[in-house]
């Protein structure tokens, strides 16, 4: 991948010289476009007198706005700026520390608001630094390059990996035990006042250890429990105790019996719709975390801390392994609402006769939307995660996606809700023209969130629909089996396809004539936007 | 040399003058990289001086 690097000061050690080109020091004049990724990687520089520091900080704003403007649709990443040399000759000299911190502010929220652009936290791999290490004032005079070069292997090691990032796939849900895990104590033993929680230390250590737990939740993992306790007592210290952050209605999903522990992570996995392998447990028991990792060595156990002292850097590690992405999508918000929601929604089932009777009652609406720039991140993002509903588990980037559109693809996407709730965007299908009658299904998928209820037959045939109306008479599709996708190995047979090949690895090809209109259930309130 | 200057084409008759990929940013890339793997400190003057591959080694000789 072609690259052209941004900069003010020498940083080909870094970034090395494969592939990549570069800016004249502090020079936005030149823009290449025959490049495929533009990355903004600036210096503090070293200047004593702070306040005209401060200024040339502050010009780079307007300078990254302007060369973003030029550069166009490309992927753009943005480093943020670090004082490596932080110079006070008075107390309460903070000009630069603002400016940087302006800049910084600027580009999140650039990040924010412009798909193409991705922010780095530059500060991650300097933290993990003195001062005397990250600066080789002799390297530096000689050639202008502030960070010491001696770095740039583990540079290029870190950089690496945050790259990786951009693409995760990160796990969605933190199953977690409750005595001596979410509090200190035993809630059977010391009673709802007698936990440690609040307070002083260690009960402290565990407020600070469950708001974080919540601020995680509120991203959009989803958390659990699976504690083996008495239901009432564990609902009575939620009820009663008044330093518990973490209540009931921040859990998705909750075990607290004395089954074994892997037979209850089973069930949540099956209850929340999502694959063991997206879990990780969180238990002080070494004995249960033992069981879970022999039973179920998809879910990810890491070891718990032995002192309560040492939750917060316990949270951040998992933050880091498991549970940071790029971006949260205002999907990801709602999620464990829409997980609580999908529980209500099985609790009703019950209670009609006939599935169909049950659908009618759940006042669904679909959305069918055409692939833009809104809804271009959620789609790119669904075809990463969605394991079971995906019918031939093509992984595509934002960039992909809009290289199909370019194409003359036709991408749609679906938003669905019923009265329980928002399930947001949760399904996407990628058509490909084959020539002007025949089109062929790329890409169908919906997320697990909203299957059972009948939308993917009212998508396809919708889609299918819109197809005819356009013109298509042929449309062409496949299915691709992976280890999670076989619910949907027969889906084309059920929309009435006929397979015309089928390889040994299970890999089926289909067609059909697109004569009639195909006629959808009207419990479904489709809108084609 | 070799891996600093991405080349097979580094012989004892390199230098800064004959030697394309022997740029001034890679000369004190493999400064760094020596003083890394000998262990030893290179000070700029001397860094200035090992223009060519025989000037390195006598630098060298005398480091360790």
């Amino acid at each position: 991948m072609a690259t052209f690097v941004f900069r003010n000061q020498t940083v080909e050690p870094f970034f090395g010289y494969g592939g990549v080109t570069y800016s004249g020091y502090d020079d936005i004049s030149v823009i290449p476009d025959d490049v495929d990724r533009y990355i903004w990687f600036y210096q503090v520089p070293v200047n004593a007198d702070s306040a005209q520091l401060a200024q040339e900080i502050e010009s780079y704003n307007a300078k990254l706005d302007l060369v973003l403007d030029a550069a166009g649709d490309k992927p753009f990443i943005v480093f943020s700026l670090v004082n490596l040399f932080k110079l006070r000759l008075t107390g309460d000299e903070m000009a630069v520390e603002e400016a940087i911190a302006d800049f910084n502010s600027h580009a999140v929220q650039l990040a924010a608001t412009r798909h193409n652009v991705k922010w780095v936290d530059f500060g991650e791999f300097t933290s993990r630094y003195d001062s005397f290490m990250l600066i080789n004032w002799k390297y530096y005079l000689m050639s202008q390059t502030m960070l010491n070069p001696k770095l740039a292997h583990e540079f290029q090691a870190w950089w690496e990996r945050t790259q990786a990032e951009f693409v995760l796939q990160r796990k969605k849900c933190l199953v977690l035990d409750l005595d001596n895990t979410l509090w200190g104590g035993v809630l059977g033993e010391d009673g709802i006042d007698g936990i440690q929680l609040g307070g002083d230390y260690p009960g402290k250590a565990y407020s600070y250890w469950q708001k974080s737990l919540l601020q995680l939740s509120r991203n959009g993992v989803i958390l659990a429990v699976c504690s083996k306790n008495n239901e009432s007592d564990v609902q009575e210290a939620w009820d009663k105790n008044a330093a518990m952050v973490l209540k009931r209605e921040h859990f998705g999903a909750l075990r607290i019996n004395w089954e074994d522990k892997a037979t209850n992570l089973r069930a949540m996995a099956e209850e929340l719709n999502i694959g063991l392998d997206s879990m990780v447990f969180v238990d002080d028991n070494p004995a249960e975390r033992e069981l879970v990792k022999q039973l179920l060595p998809q879910v990810e156990v890491p070891d718990f801390p032995e002192k309560p002292y040492q939750l917060m850097p316990f949270f951040k590690s998992l933050v880091d392994k498991y549970f940071r992405i790029y971006a949260v999508t205002a999907e990801d918000l709602a999620k464990t609402s829409q997980y609580r929601a999908n529980a209500l929604r099985k609790a009703e089932q019950s209670r009609f006769t006939d599935i169909e009777d049950y659908l009618y009652s759940l006042d669904i609406a679909i959305d069918v939307i055409p692939a833009d720039a809104h809804n271009l991140p959620r789609i790119a993002q669904m075809t990463q995660k969605t394991n079971q509903f995906n019918l031939t588990t093509r992984r595509y980037t934002e960039d992909e996606v809009r290289q199909c559109l370019n194409n003359g693809w036709h991408v749609f996407c679906i938003a669905v809700r019923d009265r329980f709730g928002d399930n947001g965007i949760t399904g996407t299908v990628f058509l490909k023209p084959v020539d002007e009658l025949t089109v062929e299904v790329d890409e169908l998928l919906l997320s697990c969130r909203i299957l059972g209820r009948g939308i993917e037959e009212a998508f396809f045939k919708t889609v299918l629909n819109l197809l005819r109306l356009d013109g298509y008479r042929k449309v062409k599709a496949a299915y691709l089996p992976t280890a999670k996708n076989g619910q949907t190995a027969d889906f084309f047979d059920r929309m009435g396809m006929t397979c015309v090949d089928q390889g040994s690895d299970g890999t089926k090809c289909y067609q059909m004539e697109l004569n009639d209109i195909f006629e959808i259930k009207n419990y479904y309130n489709i809108r084609v936007l | 040399m070799r891996e600093v200057f991405g080349t097979e084409e580094v012989t004892t008759a390199s230098s800064q003058k004959n030697c394309e990929q022997w740029d001034s940013l890679r000369h004190l890339t493999l400064a760094s990289e020596l003083e890394d793997s000998l262990n030893i400190e290179l000070e700029p003057e001397e860094i200035a001086e090992m223009t060519d591959f025989s000037k390195v080694i006598e630098m060298l000789k005398t480091k360790l």
